[in-house]
Parts: structure tokens; C-alpha cells; sequence
């Protein structure tokens, strides 16, 4: 591929050799308020989605789903558990690169 | 004869063999043309065989070997959905792999798939080993492929962890099916076991002898708990498209004979549950993508496993609609790794980021998979996987399992939902600018993801698919777009990705670290080195002993033999006739009690 004079974008959109796909879908995304924007769209389309559940009839098979907002806070929960335990998992389990190599074979492949 | 007669006969036999002698043509195939005619084409062939309709349900082609029944073309609706899952990866593998020029990668693949889809089909217990070992020795070679590519530094070595794991399975499946068969009296699936609604799954009783040594077997290759580390090991050894074919068939395969072999057998549901689980939490510490995506596998797998434990019509149809759509979103996660491995030469997280800006197509196809796999509505896994859920809701007892997957699926769209494509293509910006994929490649990738939003958007033709397709129409009319359901799963995911975000603001969110996470596969790649080496000296002392007093008793054994077997010994002297005649019936008579009594 040409990228470098067949992709090369307008001057102000995207950088010097970048996809003009890429300018045209993702470059609004560097924006620097980005990150507090899309929070914030997040942020509501949660409440409108916690909102929503009271005016949808329910479809339930237990009591813990019926409570309100259930399925969010569940989600809400997983998430941060699973993505929490990274810390204290990843200190216990994590090992150098080289842990599984054999030290009798160094600087060979260990084919 | 007429090209009628040439057609009849062509659809009567198993679709899997067609892919099986394409891999002898690939190996000679030289030149993109006739690589890509024998890589498109074949699977081509296949899809038309297999969809050629008035067979489904029929034994087709049967035959004897060695005394053997075997039915090598048994169709029916189970086989058929994976069959087709197997087709498609055929097909989507065959042009994701045209810019490599690598014949045994080729042939290995069509091998691969082949002995995948030939087992789907057959309907008998000895041709399912035979296909099976095939598999194994199919996939271990892909990986050992992996050798000459970028980040197949250890591939030799995995191969070997990967060969010895399949072996293993291979065996411990056909000395199951051994003893499983003679005290059936049949090798036949259709003998074995009733159908049930129609359809023959479950067929093997889990009391019976041999059973455990199958579903052992099965369970290796599903990648069970505690035995699921050659997924992580082989997928990110192999090379880009070894990973992608591995993946597809190996442990789908495995799916497929549990739910033909085992539904409804209450252990899977537990089995499947804890594989759904503990993987979210190894994927998150994990830095390799490729084996993140290994880990996702095993997550998606169980609740494939999970749902043929269940074993209701709505679970199975779950886990066969699941299995073909894991195939399909998988593959496409699989491949977009795979063009960031061609293109950088790693998958590691801490060596990537920002790659969207100048491989758009590849960020694109990667969010469908992720969409995809985290069971966003209109995507492919919203409905195969609700289906699970929702059978989940058959009894009381079965709440904690419910749970354990609604967790599992919040899990998931943490490692492949959102780490897969931020790390690779978002995040930080590394400053590296690879080209975008290779043609075949994109193409192959947007093949997939017009399949995802196929099966998202309009459900209706694949669940059409399905084993019970009156509760499948049922489930897609009745449970799955009402305004309550695709709000729950909203909210759940919704919610997730604003978790994500809080963890990223607040810099709580774990950064992926270089290193290597402790499994499973530390017992025998650390362990049982170290036990062996400090047991050396005591199995060499206890040897010794063991070679000196063997030593001793074989010396006074041919001493005896000596004395009596010598010139001047006991049996050289002369014995009257009578007596020889006496020892000569003697011998006879033990000669006719064996042959008479003899068990075979």
C-alpha cells in the first residue's frame, strides 16, 4: 500500500500517513475532553436504562431479579470484580518472562 | 454415467473427506491461483454437499473394517449446525491464509477441518476415534507450523505440550470406546442410545464401562478445568492462521461429542460453570492478546458445556447455536490478532496501542467480534447465549448456575469486549504505524463480521438450523426481543463498560504487565521437572538394586536350565515309548483345552 502518498490527509485531520477511514471514524476521539464525554454519555444512557426498567413490563424467574436495578448493579459489580482482582491476582501469579526456560539452554530456542 | 448419477454419489459421501483430499491437492498446489482454487473451492464443495437436503436424517453410507460396522455418513440435525460452524471456518481460514504461502500450514488446515467435519458426521464410535486422532495430529502440526513466524519462538516446544495433551485425549477416548462398545455389543451411535425428541443426543450412560474414560478424553479436548492450559499454549504459539484454524475446530469438535454423548448429565453443568468462571480472572492479568483470547475461548466453551449438562431442547439448541457463532466471532477476534502478529510481529499489550489510525478495517471488524462475544443485542452472541441463560431457568437448583454465567458474561466483555480492542487499536498511542492488513485477510475478516450481523440482526435463518427448531422459532418469537430482555442485558453491559470507564479515571484499572501468568500448566512445566530431578537419585539407587537381584535370580534360572537341559542333564536321558506317548497327549490334550476354552 501507498499510505504515504495515496492516504496522506488534509492538513488539521488526523497525522501524516494515517488511514483516511481512520481520520473520517476515529480521529474526534482525540479530542482532549473526550474521555469525560464519552463518560458522561455512558453515564446516561445508564440512567435512562435504569429509568426504562419501570416503564417495561418485567420478565422475571426469581425474587433477586425483580428487584429494581438488579441487572445493573450486577453488571456494575462483575465488572469491577473482575477487573479489580487483576491487582492482587497479577502480584501473586505473575513471573518474569523467562520463568518457564530452560536456564541449561540459555540464549537458545527452546525447540 | 450421467452427471446425475456422478451427483447422487457425490452427496452420499461424508462432506469431511472432500476437505481430507483437498489437503493432498493443497500440498502440491503451487502458485496463488491454485492455492486459492483448493482453499475456496474445497470448503465450497463441501457447504453444497452438506446442504444438499433430501439426506439429513438418513444413515447414508455405511461399510465394514475389520469386523467393524461403520456408518462413515449418518446426518442428522446436530451434525449438521456443526458441520456447517466447521464449513464456514473452512471457507473463512482458506482465504484468511492466502498470503502466506506455506503448503503444510495449507494441507494441515484441510486435515484439520476435514477430520473435524468427517466427525460431525459419522455414526459409529470407531470412525469418531479415528477422525478424532486425526484432529489431535492435524492441530499439533499447525502449531509446530508456528515455528518459522515471528512469535513462534516456543512453538516447538508447545507443539510438544500440545501433542502429548491430544495423545492423551486420543488415547483415553479410544480405550473408552473399547470397553464402551464390547459391553454395548455395538459401535453404533443410533444402537446405543434412544433419540430423544427426535434427535439422538445423550447417548452414552455415564455408569457403564469405559463412559469416564470417554468424557475424560472429551474433556481434555474441551479444554476441562485444570487441563485447559494447551489452549493458551498452542493459540498464541502457532502462527496467525494456526491460531485462527486451531481455535476453530479443537475444542468445538469436543463440544460436539458431549452433547452427542453426554447431555444432560448433571457434572457438565458444574464443569462448564467453573470454566465459564475462572478464566475472567487469568484474562485480565494476562499481556498476550492472543492468549487472552485462549482464555475467552475456555469462558465461551463453558457455557457451551454448561448448556449440554442442562440438556433440554432450548439449552442444546443454545450450545449448538453458541458453538457455530464462537466459531464465527472467535475466528474473527482470532484474525484481527492475527493481522496485528503479521504486521508487528507480537500480540503483547504493552507493545501495542493506537493502531487505528492506520488499520481502520482490522479496528472496524475487531469491535464487531467484540460486540459480538460480549452478547450486545443484533450481534451474534445476544441469542445463542440468552438462549443458555435462559435454560438455565429449568429448576431452582440451577439459580447459583445462572448467576455464575451472568457473572461469566459481565467477565467477558471485560477481556474481549473491551481489553482486546482498546489495548491493541486505542488506548496509548505506541508510535508504531503498520500497514493495514494484507486483501485476503480484510476480506476474510469482513466475511465474518457480515456473518456476526447476520445472525445479530436477523436470527430467524440460523436458528432455522438448529436441533429443535419448533423451540428454537418458539425462543426467538416469544422470549428473545421483548423490551424486558434486551434491557436486562443492556443494563448489565451498559453498566460494565461505565464501571471500565470509572476504573480508567480514576487509574484503578490493572495496565497490562509483561509477564507470564501461573496455571495450571505450572504443575508439569515446573513441578514435575523439579520432582523427577530431586526423585533421580532414589529411582537410580532403587534401579540398581532392582538390576542386581534381577541379575542374581536370571543367573539361577539358566543354571537350572543348564543342569537340565545340558547333554548329561535331566531331559537328555532315554525314556521308554510309553512314557513319550503319555507327555506327547499331555501336551495334545492342554493343546485342545486352550483352542476349546480360548475366550476370543
Amino acid at each position: 500500500m501507498n499510505e504515504e502518498a495515496d492516504t496522506k490527509p488534509a492538513a488539521g485531520l488526523g497525522e501524516p500517513g494515517e488511514h483516511p477511514l481512520s481520520v473520517l471514524l476515529f480521529s474526534w476521539m482525540r479530542s482532549a475532553h473526550f474521555d469525560r464525554l464519552f463518560l458522561a454519555i455512558v453515564a446516561a444512557a445508564c440512567a435512562v436504562a435504569f429509568a426504562l426498567e419501570f416503564l417495561t413490563p418485567r420478565q422475571t424467574y426469581s425474587t433477586l431479579e425483580s428487584v429494581p436495578g438488579f441487572f445493573a448493579g450486577f453488571g456494575f459489580a462483575a465488572f469491577g470484580l473482575a477487573a479489580l482482582s487483576g491487582w492482587p491476582l497479577g502480584r501473586l501469579m505473575r513471573r518474569r518472562e523467562d520463568y518457564y526456560e530452560d536456564k541449561k539452554r540459555e540464549g537458545g530456542d527452546d525447540d | 454415467m450421467t452427471i446425475e448419477r456422478l451427483l447422487e454419489i457425490a452427496v452420499t459421501v461424508n462432506p469431511g473427506f472432500y476437505l481430507i483430499a483437498a489437503a493432498a491437492l493443497a500440498a502440491m498446489a503451487r502458485g496463488s491461483a491454485a492455492r486459492a482454487v483448493v482453499l475456496i473451492g474445497a470448503p465450497l464443495l463441501a457447504l453444497g454437499v452438506l446442504l444438499y437436503p433430501p439426506l439429513s436424517g438418513a444413515e447414508v453410507s455405511r461399510s465394514s473394517f475389520l469386523g467393524f460396522e461403520l456408518a462413515l455418513y449418518r446426518p442428522d440435525s446436530l451434525s449438521l449446525v456443526f458441520g456447517l460452524g466447521f464449513v464456514l471456518a473452512a471457507l473463512l481460514c482458506g482465504i484468511y491464509s492466502l498470503h502466506r504461502e506455506d503448503r503444510v500450514q495449507d494441507a494441515a488446515g484441510l486435515v484439520l477441518a476435514g477430520a473435524a467435519l468427517a466427525a460431525a458426521f459419522v455414526g459409529d464410535l470407531v470412525s469418531l476415534v479415528v477422525f478424532w486422532e486425526i484432529v489431535g495430529l492435524g492441530s499439533a502440526l499447525l502449531v509446530f507450523a508456528g515455528r518459522g513466524t515471528a512469535e513462534g519462538r516456543g512453538a516447538g516446544a508447545a507443539g510438544m505440550r500440545y501433542l502429548v495433551m491430544q495423545m492423551v485425549s486420543g488415547l483415553l477416548l479410544m480405550a473408552g470406546v473399547a470397553m464402551y462398545g464390547v459391553h454395548a455389543g455395538t459401535f453404533l451411535l443410533a444402537e446405543l442410545g434412544p433419540l430423544r425428541e427426535g434427535v439422538l443426543v445423550g447417548v452414552f450412560d455415564i455408569r457403564a464401562p469405559g463412559a469416564l474414560a470417554i468424557l475424560a478424553g472429551v474433556g481434555i479436548k474441551a479444554a476441562f478445568p485444570l487441563v485447559h492450559n494447551w489452549t493458551t499454549d498452542a493459540y498464541s504459539s502457532a502462527s496467525e492462521t494456526g491460531s485462527v484454524i486451531v481455535s476453530a475446530y479443537t475444542a468445538t469438535l469436543a463440544v460436539y461429542v458431549l452433547a452427542r454423548g453426554f447431555a444432560g448429565l448433571e457434572w457438565l453443568i458444574w464443569i462448564g460453570a467453573a470454566m465459564a468462571a475462572f478464566p475472567v480472572f487469568f484474562a485480565v492479568m494476562e499481556n498476550d492478546l492472543r492468549k487472552v483470547l485462549a482464555y475467552s475461548s475456555v469462558n465461551q466453551i463453558g457455557f457451551m458445556v454448561c448448556a449440554v449438562g442442562i440438556g433440554t431442547p432450548l439449552a442444546l439448541n443454545g450450545a449448538a447455536a453458541h458453538a457455530v457463532a464462537h466459531i464465527v466471532f472467535k475466528g474473527l477476534l482470532f484474525m484481527s490478532m492475527g493481522a496485528v502478529l503479521l504486521r508487528l510481529g507480537t500480540t503483547r499489550a504493552t507493545e501495542l496501542g493506537g493502531l487505528h489510525r492506520t488499520m481502520p478495517y482490522t479496528t472496524l471488524f475487531c469491535l464487531v467480534g467484540a460486540a459480538s462475544i460480549s452478547a450486545f443485542p443484533l450481534f451474534a452472541g445476544f441469542a445463542s447465549k440468552s438462549m443458555i441463560l435462559s435454560a438455565t431457568h429449568a429448576g431452582p437448583d440451577l439459580y447459583g448456575v445462572w448467576l455464575v454465567l451472568l457473572f461469566a458474561s459481565a467477565g467477558v466483555l471485560e477481556h474481549s469486549g473491551i481489553k482486546i480492542p482498546y489495548f491493541a487499536f486505542f488506548s496509548r498511542d505506541s508510535g508504531k504505524r503498520p500497514a493495514e492488513a494484507p486483501f485476503n485477510m480484510l476480506l476474510a475478516m469482513g466475511l465474518a463480521a457480515a456473518l456476526c450481523l447476520a445472525i445479530g440482526l436477523s436470527p430467524g435463518w440460523f436458528y432455522e438450523l438448529m436441533p429443535y427448531q419448533d423451540r428454537a422459532r418458539e425462543y426467538l418469537a416469544l422470549d428473545l426481543f421483548t423490551p424486558a430482555h434486551i434491557l436486562q442485558q443492556l443494563q448489565v453491559l451498559l453498566f460494565a463498560v461505565l464501571a471500565f470507564l470509572l476504573l480508567k479515571r480514576f487509574r484503578l484499572h490493572p495496565p497490562p504487565q509483561e509477564g507470564v501468568i501461573l496455571d495450571a500448566e505450572w504443575l508439569w512445566r515446573k513441578a514435575a521437572p523439579v520432582v523427577l530431578r530431586r526423585a533421580t537419585p532414589a529411582v537410580v539407587v532403587v534401579s540398581r538394586h532392582a538390576s542386581e537381584a534381577g541379575a542374581r535370580l536370571s543367573a539361577r534360572v539358566l543354571g537350572g536350565a543348564r543342569q537340565v537341559l545340558a547333554p548329561s542333564g535331566a531331559v537328555s536321558r532315554n525314556f521308554p515309548l510309553a512314557a513319550g506317548a503319555v507327555w506327547t497327549a499331555c501336551l495334545l490334550a492342554f493343546v485342545v483345552f486352550v483352542v476349546m476354552f480360548d475366550p476370543l
